[in-house]
């Protein structure tokens, strides 16, 4: 499994991939750990993720611009949204343009865990 | 500038309990949450969110730096740098100020965060009386200090 994660908050990068190793995805590749959405794709046009976790509120590129962009380059990538801007209208647009889950924040270690299980589960 | 009332700001009370009881498993004791005046007393570090669109303002985490130092070892990260203990306290004013756009809708447009270290240097005000919280987390002080109004 191959797994990008993009965030502007190091510390959440960093607890998102603590999370993911002790976790039950299996074994997981890191394929980046990227800021904003410029970065994310940059990662994602050198190693491909299946996986991706999205915050939104980014500097530059941010997560809703980056979604669409992400697929386009790889629309078998499962893009889990995980932000704190969780008003439902949001949660939607995410959605339609392509992300397939949506985890709000504060997430603890079991949201998190059961949320990335759930995408991984939907596309075996 | 139409003000908001109290009760709308009353929400960053239920935001700040809900984001250490579900990061850390020990929710917070709300103190006090208050109309404060000029003097607000703030704490070592300091995360800033500012608002844009239909209001106006900024919400301010702030806290000493080693109840953040606690609340990243409870989430069992190593690297407790200075710029990873303002990271943290950004991310906290991020998600209070995401989390109120549940309330206020996404006219709320949010910034992304600034981090300040230093008990001095408030962002210009909003308010006359900006809407402060102030609590207990795993015995240390904080503070949440949210200067908000809607734009007429």
């Amino acid at each position: 499994m191959k797994l990008l994660i993009v965030d502007d908050s190091n510390v959440v990068r960093s607890r998102i991939a603590r999370i993911v190793q002790r976790g039950a995805l299996g074994p997981v590749t890191f394929v980046g750990l990227a800021r904003n959405g410029q970065e994310a794709l940059r990662a994602a046009r050198q190693s491909p993720p299946d996986l991706v976790t999205m915050d939104l509120t980014m500097p530059g590129m941010d997560g809703l611009a980056c979604i669409p962009e992400l697929l386009a380059l790889h629309p078998q990538a499962s893009i889990l949204v995980i932000s704190a801007l969780t008003d439902k209208s949001t949660a939607i647009k995410a959605l339609r343009l392509g992300a397939r889950g949506f985890l709000p924040k504060p997430f603890d270690d079991d949201a998190l865990q059961l949320a990335l299980l759930s995408l991984t589960a939907r596309k075996a | 500038m139409a003000a908001l009332k109290e009760s709308d700001l009353r929400l960053f009370v239920d935001s700040v309990t809900r984001y250490f009881q579900v990061t850390s498993r020990t929710p917070p004791q709300i103190a006090a949450a208050y109309l404060g005046t000029d003097s607000v007393p703030m704490h070592d570090l300091n995360g800033i969110v500012s608002f844009s669109g239909r209001f106006s303002g900024q919400v301010t985490v702030s806290l000493p730096a080693i109840a953040v130092r606690e609340l990243l070892l409870m989430q069992r990260e190593t690297d407790l740098s200075e710029s990873n203990l303002l990271d943290a306290v950004g991310e906290i004013a991020n998600t209070l100020a995401g989390n109120a756009r549940q309330t206020l809708g996404n006219g709320l447009e949010i910034s992304v965060p600034m981090t300040m270290r230093g008990r001095s240097g408030r962002p210009a005000r909003v308010r006359q009386h900006p809407y402060v919280i102030t609590f207990r987390w795993n015995t240390h002080p904080g503070l949440v200090c949210v200067d908000l109004d809607r734009v007429a």
